[in-house]
């Protein structure tokens, strides 16, 4: 196990919802540029990411995010910075907030010392494979965004 | 004094709805008493026509974040009976092993993260961490134990890509058969504890019972079936074949749901672990069988809450019978088969039992393999008319009660089915602090 990890959550059924999973899938395509760094895709396994980012001493998560921000936009912050107005019915284990997990993991003492997370604004969230044209023709500029956040950290070392 | 009862569990998200409950009862009349339901992953069906017979397990698996094994399996038997297809006895013992990873993360997260917050008076697993720690981890542990074990045979986390019609692409060593062996084994202790602890609590679960049906796989006398076997039901001793399960479920459409409903011989019935239980206890093993008996839990119970206690049952099962696979796949050694088809045109069903409950795909393939027609069947949906049907038989026992109380036994009934709704989405909805 990697001391860091990249996560990618999301269903790449519904179109930008899966957007995670494409940013991952492209930087693992150039892992060998990033060592100490795992890319895992953990599709629609909100709770299951708790397992990917313990005891590591950093996570960064992509993911289809609601922001309020014009569709496209990508905004990097971590869980202190941002408040999930997600309703959970709890009626179910297949609705997840990524925000909770993390809460989660802090409570078990096995979170990651650094969290960033890259959310991105959909344009599209429906039925559909592939990413709408405005955050496929983007794909580059998230991919970028993550790799600065990668880089920046084995600069530090 | 007259008394009004008023309950809107009301949750519609950007993009999908959950379910809704709605009560309404004047001076001890219920006037409306409705489980409301939004259609659940039909959409899927669509996307994979024209597709080929070797992508579709792929495709499905991503219905659900949960049950995406099962959906994978589901699909799988449905194209091997499409095409003619059989696998080896090595191939279908690691399937099985396979498919208890995932009974094994479901359910040790439906006990511990949905069930236990309810029966110690929380809202959610969070708080739990400070005030029960030692159990919260032992769960967390069995959840994170199913993960790794999914992710070694299955290929990757949550949606396995190493299935393939006839087989395997790619196959675990006998190292780490081993290694999972030893990690099975050293956590039976871990799951005793939790269900000593669930056994404690069981006193909260409400005492309602209601007579219904219960279906689930059948596949007596060779195991407590979560994958082989035909469609067994306790109204009957027929036995039908997974191709009729159409015959089954006689899906129609309610007023009150956008989702289709199901009905066999009653007005409704029940899938899930009570529902394996209550076919197949005589098939459990040893530790599974003492479990059941540490309950309390016998065969013809009617109790829907005591689901989550027949899942507390089944964990034990899975761990105890994915041993026993273990030991016959060391034993016999894995051999280096990878997995081989040929398109043909065909139709064929898959019957698998996710872990909330028994789960249906039919596919019809042309000439060159690709999708001509699909239909999925899952197992919330065959459960919805009977949670209405528990809704109309607990809401006047319980109607004295406080609002609150009435609203929490309603929602728990719900929680105790482990529905699978709303879950194609997962997306963060954030405001900025």
């Amino acid at each position: 196990m990697n001391p860091i990890v990249v996560i990618g959550l999301g269903n790449p059924l519904m179109r930008d919802e899966g957007v995670g999973l494409f940013v991952v899938r492209a930087l693992e395509t150039r892992k060998e540029r990033f060592p100490g760094t795992d890319f895992i895709e953990a599709g629609a396994s909100v709770l299951g990411a708790l397992h990917s980012m313990a005891g590591r001493t950093k996570a960064v998560f992509v993911d289809c995010a609601f922001m309020g921000e014009p569709p496209g936009t990508i905004r990097r912050f971590s869980p202190d910075e941002a408040r999930s107005i997600k309703r959970l019915a709890g009626f179910s284990l297949h609705e997840g907030d990524l925000l909770n997990s993390i809460q989660l993991s802090r409570n078990l003492g096995e979170c990651p010392r650094e969290i960033v997370i890259f959310g991105i604004e959909p344009d599209a969230v429906k039925m559909g494979e592939g990413l709408s044209s405005l955050l496929s023709g983007r794909l580059p500029q998230y991919v970028a965004a993550v790799e600065a956040e990668l880089m920046a950290e084995l600069h530090d070392c | 004094m007259s008394k009004t009862v008023d309950i809107h569990v009301h949750h519609i998200t950007r993009v999908e709805g959950h379910g809704n409950i709605r009560l309404r009862a004047e001076d001890g009349k219920v006037l409306q008493c409705e489980w409301q339901v939004p259609e659940a992953p039909r959409f899927f069906e669509a996307m994979v026509l024209g597709r080929s017979y070797e992508d579709i397990q792929t495709i499905v698996s991503r219905i659900c974040g949960i049950c995406s094994v099962t959906h994978t399996f589901a699909a799988i038997k449905a194209i091997e009976d499409a095409m003619g297809i059989t696998v080896s006895e090595q191939c279908d013992k690691l399937r099985m092993l396979l498919h208890y990873s995932e009974q094994m993360e479901s359910h040790s997260l439906h006990v511990g993260y949905l069930v236990a917050p309810d029966l110690l008076g929380v809202k959610s697993v969070v708080p739990l961490v400070a005030s029960h720690p030692e159990v919260v981890k032992k769960v967390i542990k069995l959840h994170r134990i199913g993960n790794q074990w999914m992710e070694a045979i299955g290929g990757r986390m949550t949606h396995p890509v190493t299935v393939k019609p006839g087989g395997f692409a790619s196959l675990p060593t006998e190292k780490y058969l081993r290694e999972l062996k030893a990690t099975l084994t050293e956590c039976i202790p871990d799951l005793k504890a939790v269900a000593e602890v669930v056994l404690s609590l069981a006193g909260k679960l409400p005492a309602f019972e209601r007579p219904t049906e219960y279906v689930a796989l059948v596949d007596s006398p060779r195991a407590y079936s979560f994958y082989h076997g035909g469609i067994g039901t306790t109204d009957s001793d027929e036995i039908v074949r997974p191709q009729e399960f159409e015959r089954v479920a006689n899906e129609y459409v309610s007023p009150q749901s956008t989702a289709k409903w199901c009905k066999w011989h009653r007005e409704s019935y029940m899938v899930g672990a009570l529902a394996r239980f209550n076919l197949n206890a005589e098939q459990l093993l040893p530790l599974a069988a003492a479990t059941a008996k540490m309950f309390g839990l016998k065969k013809g119970c009617c109790n829907p809450y005591m689901n989550n206690v027949a899942q507390v049952v089944e964990l034990v099962q899975v761990i105890e019978h994915s041993l026993q696979l273990i030991d016959e796949l060391l034993t016999a050694g894995i051999k280096p088969e990878l997995a081989k088809s040929t398109p043909r045109e065909g139709e064929g069903a898959g019957a698998v039992e996710a872990p909330r409950g028994i789960l249906f795909h039919r596919y019809a393939f042309d000439k060159k393999g690709n999708c001509v027609k699909a239909n999925c069947c899952i197992p919330t949906n065959q459960n919805h008319a009977n949670i209405q049907k528990d809704f109309e038989a607990l809401v006047p026992q319980f109607l004295g009660e406080s609002q609150d109380d009435i609203r929490l036994k309603m929602e728990m009934l719900v929680r105790a089915y482990d529905p699978c709704i709303s879950c194609s989405t997962h997306f963060l909805n954030v405001e900025f602090v």
